[in-house]
């Protein structure tokens, strides 16, 4: 078993290898020097300790959207609002943060909880819409992620703009909210320490816990769980309330850890990042780590070629995308002979004649 | 005074049929799908791609017929995609559709600033607008002429889609296949039927309805294409899809309704109220309606 | 009436990708214009070789001929196109289409671009008229009774010209009125010339209907006679193997107090085989209680009303005296019940899961398992060695996810895991089907034990063998109502069932 996990790895980085350089190759082509574009995609992160610091704080929203997304396909909910979430829950801190008279050491923890439980709602109205309804969590969780969005403009807009600053943004965040950074020279702030626990915690929860137990029941094999009588429409509504609640302390942390102002005017995109990274990962906490570092030493790769050499870092968006294709095809991951390639075996051909009755596929 | 209000109303008419009008047009391509057993979620990026289409064709050959002509075409070829990805690579439904929609919204920028420079907005190229049609007689009426003509070439186009859709669906034998395809596979393919071929098609359909109502967008009132435009249009197509219980004419109601809520709330706007809250509405209405639709199928299946 | 082979199988084999051999080298003829059985217990392959004939399934070796000639039936459109036909045992038909559009799907009279409405229904009323098998081709396949659509089925075989009709155990759903007609009805399309291929595991049937009949046994041919040169316990024999089965009789044992009884229960369902109707029943501890009956009598309704999925729409059942009324799986498994689900891969585990995951389910809040919020791993792995040991269990080990067990020694498994609760109520569902004989033994075993450890038992099975040999008192479900009730002794045989399992008796 350990052979097929470590073929079906090998797998994946190779597949990836060849998606990134499917896009990346034709549009350094275009460009005069084809060959240094490459070069500051592949390595240009590295050379730079503050782009290497991107490539970790970059991952930290991706490891925690991907969380949130990961724990909710456990157990079989395709909740697509952890956009929404992240959106809400970072406006919701930032709101509480500027509003609310709270001692400097109170404000990041407060406004953090207080973001999560908000941004929460986005992904837990479509979860109880599911339980009691019975209603799509898939397209009113959709619908929601545009209306967290209006929603949050307005209070931007209302009550929190700052009229000497020149576009919409909200006041600035005070500094006692801030979160600490970590490492001198780069950006890593206390969030991706947060992230990292979350995902360890979320591997904790998923297969230490009689709670992530049964969500992962309920997830593989519905009637299963009904035979065992378990409460589902309980577990479902709990997977989507704790994904939720993750993605949108995500959008609080994103806020706390980097940004002076809430500036969002669109939904920022993390969400669906956060889908790409939970799928790469299939959905194992502890791979999202890595996973979610991959797909940000993408971004940073396209940042630096796009402000190097002119290239649209919407390059990096379109890796994503055929990213989470090549992932989620079984014809390639699950391809028998390509399985047994890497994992250099032979099938063995099992003929079992004789007396036993033929199981599940005969008569 | 209530001369005035019925007049106000009575203009207002227009106003939802053309805010329906992209939403009704993807819709019935989800429709189509989602009949034929393929959930169309890419919508949204195939809206979106056939918006650019239309921007780039009729700009490079100064013809609005020929941008709408691109738009469906690549709308189609996206379904075609889209249908790739489900049967050749065996890759989910829903999460190809999703990669779709992040390609679209990648691609779409990442071409716009080849073309032009700019990443925002196509202003630099001269696209052309879609026509509005004046029915010559009844434009006279004067109720009558309000409702019926005067309209965007692409909205009769959307509303006469309405019946053919439905005739196609119920009347023809394709459509009979492809309702049988998306309710039991296997008894279908029993019946000599090609699965695979059938769903393909509808989705090269569905991508064709999303392109046109994409070159909607863009070629219908104003003749530019921006940014992410279709700014969730293509989900709440789906939402109306699902509001509509499968049928051609429910789909349309389904979309009219959302299509109102979108109206009103950019009237209300002018009166005042937050825009942003406004914009909200086109948003919540769906989810409502879907609440209250799966509310009464509940009760029915409790009461069988 | 020509008599030649019209088809014939040659030395066809089939082996499944997961490795099991469904069929081993068989080759027999099938004359034209007659009704031709064939005959064996469930998994010996017979599904398996009529797939093969109407092109669901390929052969992994071996050829079939058609008149003579080798013919390579890729897909059921090719079958179509040969002139074969299948009714199959879970309908073929699209749901909320009419009768008339399922029978034309794929072959549409047209008008231009559209159906030919009319026409398509005049070609349903005709052939319903031709071969006498009438039905509403306006109606709606969904409301239908499953008699008439099985109707609806033959006809749309029949639509496409066929030569030679496939029937897959087409009684198991029918009430004997409707098997009458039926048989009827298939042999008028005998008279004119159509060949018919009839699947069944019921001897009285294959009597009544066939004049010929072939007979698999672990995917091997073991018989292929003419009906009237033989008798029926030589067909029997032949069906059966010679195998001893280990005769545990257990029959007449004194039995405790009733830990569940239902009065006057009734469900109301769409689905026949759901229904129940005004049902009076006791299980008493120590006791086996074995149900008999055609599949679709009500025993679906049964499980669902006991395991606390559905509340009756009438009556109530109680534990020990106790309403149960309104309570749900969770509590009435708190109450003592365990349950052996038929359909043992579906509702009975998770495949992809682990031994131990799929061995401590249900039990996992227990305080062996748990501390606080979190799992016991360690105890959950060790609990489950001694299950896997205690049961016989062959796996690769306890993290081995239970798709890699065989049916047998997953049902193992699973029983354990039931067992382990030490229920006072549990419904055994076809404990047995599927899977092999030393594991149906040692379960017969396990059962007998929890019985004696006075657990009332409910024993749902089609196995006539296994109904008679296990359970000390017998009732028969016929179309949701208890039409007999007996005593199990050593003079009870299948035969004395018959006749009340197909409603031809009624002593409740």
């Amino acid at each position: 078993m350990i052979r097929s996990a470590l073929a079906s790895f090998v797998i994946t980085a190779v597949l990836l290898v060849v998606v990134v350089g499917i896009v990346l190759v034709p549009i350094a082509m275009h460009m005069p020097d084809p060959l240094a574009v490459l070069d500051m995609f592949v390595f240009g992160p590295f050379r730079n300790p503050r782009h290497t610091g991107n490539i970790i704080e970059m991952a930290t929203p991706g490891m925690m959207c991907g969380l949130a997304v990961a724990i909710m396909l456990r157990a079989g909910m395709f909740n697509l609002g952890v956009e929404g979430a992240f959106f809400l829950g970072g406006l919701a801190t930032v709101a509480t943060v500027l509003l609310v008279p709270l001692p400097g050491w109170a404000m990041a923890p407060v406004g953090l909880a207080v973001g999560a439980v908000v941004g929460s709602s986005v992904c837990a109205v479509p979860g109880l819409l599911r339980a009691r309804y019975d209603a799509s969590e898939l397209v009113s969780s959709l619908m929601l992620n545009f209306a967290a969005l209006f929603i949050g403009l307005f209070i931007v807009n209302y009550f929190l703009r700052d009229p000497t600053a020149g576009a919409m943004v909200s006041y600035k965040i005070p500094n006692d909210a801030r979160l600490p950074r970590l490492v001198a020279g780069t950006r890593i702030h206390l969030g991706t320490i947060i992230a990292v626990a979350g995902c360890l915690l979320g591997a904790v929860y998923l297969f230490m816990t009689r709670a992530g137990f049964e969500s992962r029941i309920v997830g593989l094999n519905p009637a299963f769980a009904a035979h065992l009588g378990l409460p589902i429409r309980w577990i479902l509504l709990r997977s989507q309330l704790i994904g939720g609640l993750i993605a949108a302390g995500a959008g609080g942390i994103e806020m706390l850890g980097l940004y002076q102002r809430f500036s969002w005017q669109g939904l920022p995109g993390n969400g669906w990042t956060g889908v790409v990274v939970a799928i790469l990962a299939r959905d194992n906490p502890i791979l999202l780590i890595p996973a979610a570092l991959f797909l940000s030493y993408l971004q940073v790769g396209g940042d630096l070629i796009s402000r190097n050499f002119d290239v649209p870092n919407e390059a990096v968006g379109l890796i994503q995308a055929l990213v989470l294709l090549v992932v989620t095809s079984s014809a390639i991951m699950r391809n028998p002979r390509l399985l047994r390639l890497v994992s250099g075996r032979k099938a063995a051909a099992n003929k079992t004649p004789g007396p036993k009755v033929a199981e599940g596929s005969a008569a | 005074m209530s001369d005035i209000d019925f007049v106000g109303l009575l203009s207002f008419v227009p106003a939802i049929l053309r805010v329906t009008t992209p939403i009704l047009l993807a819709a019935l391509g989800v429709l189509i799908s989602d009949r034929a057993g393929v959930l169309n979620i890419g919508v949204e990026g195939m809206m979106l791609s056939g918006a650019f289409a239309g921007v780039v064709a009729s700009a490079a050959t100064g013809s609005a017929a020929a941008g709408l002509v691109a738009a469906i075409i690549v709308g189609g070829m996206l379904g075609a995609v889209l249908a790739g990805a489900v049967h050749i690579l065996k890759a989910d439904l829903i999460l190809s559709g999703i990669a779709l929609n992040i390609a679209a919204a990648a691609g779409t920028t990442l071409l716009l600033f080849l073309m032009t420079g700019d990443k925002g907005m196509s202003g630099s190229l001269a696209s052309q607008v879609l026509p509005k049609i004046t029915i010559p007689v009844i434009a006279d009426v004067p109720v009558l002429g309000t409702l019926l003509s005067g309209h965007h070439i692409l909205t009769y186009v959307a509303f006469l889609a309405v019946p053919g859709v439905g005739i196609f669906l119920t009347r023809t034998p394709l459509g009979l296949r492809l309702r049988a395809v998306g309710e039991s596979p296997e008894s279908a393919a029993i019946a000599g039927i090609n699965v695979v071929r059938v769903q393909v098609m509808a989705l090269i359909v569905s991508g064709a309805f999303a392109g046109t109502g994409g070159a909607f967008l863009s070629m219908g009132y104003v003749s530019w294409f921006s940014q992410d435009m279709s700014a969730g249009r293509g989900f709440i197509a789906l939402a109306a899809e699902v509001m509509g219980h499968g049928s051609a004419s429910g789909t349309m109601f389904a979309s009219l309704l959302l299509g109102a809520a979108e109206a009103i709330a950019v009237a209300l706007q002018g009166r005042g109220l937050p825009s942003e809250l406004m914009q909200t509405v086109p948003y919540i209405v769906p989810v409502i309606a879907l609440v209250v639709y799966a509310r009464r199928r509940q009760r029915l299946l409790a009461r069988a | 009436m020509t008599n030649a082979p019209l088809v014939a199988f040659a030395g066809i084999s089939k082996t499944y990708g997961n490795g099991t051999l469904a069929l081993d080298d068989v080759s027999f003829s099938i004359a034209g214009g007659v009704i031709h059985a064939i005959c064996g217990e469930n998994g010996a392959g017979k599904s398996t070789l009529m797939k093969i004939l109407f092109g669901l399934e390929q052969p992994s070796s071996g050829s079939v001929l058609l008149d003579g000639k080798e013919v390579a039936i890729t897909s059921p459109r090719v079958a179509a196109e040969q002139g074969i036909g299948m009714v199959h045992q879970h309908f073929s038909l699209v749901p909320s289409l009419s009768v008339t559009e399922n029978i034309v799907l794929g072959q549409e009279p047209r008008r231009g671009a559209f159906i030919d409405r009319a026409a398509a229904r005049q070609r349903v009323v005709d052939l319903a008229q031709r071969y006498n098998l009438l039905v509403d081709p306006d109606a709606v396949v969904r409301t239908l009774s499953v008699a008439a659509q099985q109707k609806v089925e033959i006809l749309k075989a029949l639509s496409r010209d066929v030569r030679v009709l496939i029937l897959d155990e087409p009684t198991a759903v029918l009430t004997p009125p409707e098997t009458d007609e039926l048989f009827e009805r298939l042999h008028d399309l005998r008279a004119v010339g159509l060949t018919i291929l009839f699947i069944s595991h019921k001897l009285r049937e294959v009597r009544a209907l066939a004049s010929h009949v072939t007979v698999l046994r672990a995917g091997r041919l073991v018989g292929d006679v003419p009906l009237d040169s033989v008798e029926d316990d030589a067909i029997a024999r032949l069906v059966m193997g010679q195998a001893e089965r280990p005769k545990l009789k257990r029959g007449g044992r004194v039995s405790g107090a009733a830990t569940v009884t239902l009065s006057g229960v009734s469900l109301a369902a769409r689905d026949a085989a759901d229904r129940l109707h005004d049902l009076d029943l006791a299980i008493h501890a120590g006791e086996i209680l074995g149900v008999a009956g055609v599949d679709g009598s009500g025993q679906r309704g049964l499980v669902s009303v006991l395991t606390g999925r559905i509340q009756p729409s009438a009556g109530g059942i109680a534990y020990d005296g106790h309403s149960i009324a309104g309570l749900g799986t969770a509590a009435l498994r708190q109450r003592g019940l365990a349950h052996l689900p038929a359909d043992r891969f579906h509702d009975g585990g998770s495949k992809r899961m682990s031994l131990v995951e799929n061995a401590i389910a249900g039990a996992h809040r227990l305080a062996a398992f748990s501390s606080g919020p979190f799992l016991k791993r360690r105890a959950m792995e060790a609990r489950t060695v001694q299950m896997i040991e205690r049961y016989n269990v062959r796996a690769p080990g306890p993290r081995a996810p239970l798709s890699a067990l065989s049916g047998g020694n997953a049902q193992k498994l699973i029983a354990a895991r039931e067992f382990a609760t030490e229920p006072r109520f549990l419904i055994a569902d076809q404990p047995t089907r599927g899977i092999d004989v030393a594991a149906a033994a040692f379960l017969h075993e396990r059962l007998s034990e929890l019985a004696e450890k006075g657990c009332a038992i409910l024993l749902i099975t089609a196995d006539l063998d296994e109904l008679l040999a296990l359970s000390d008192r017998i009732v028969v479900l016929y179309a949701g109502r208890i039409v007999a009730r007996m005593e199990n002794g050593p003079d009870l045989t299948p035969e004395r069932l018959g006749p009340s399992m197909l409603g031809l008796e009624s002593a409740a």
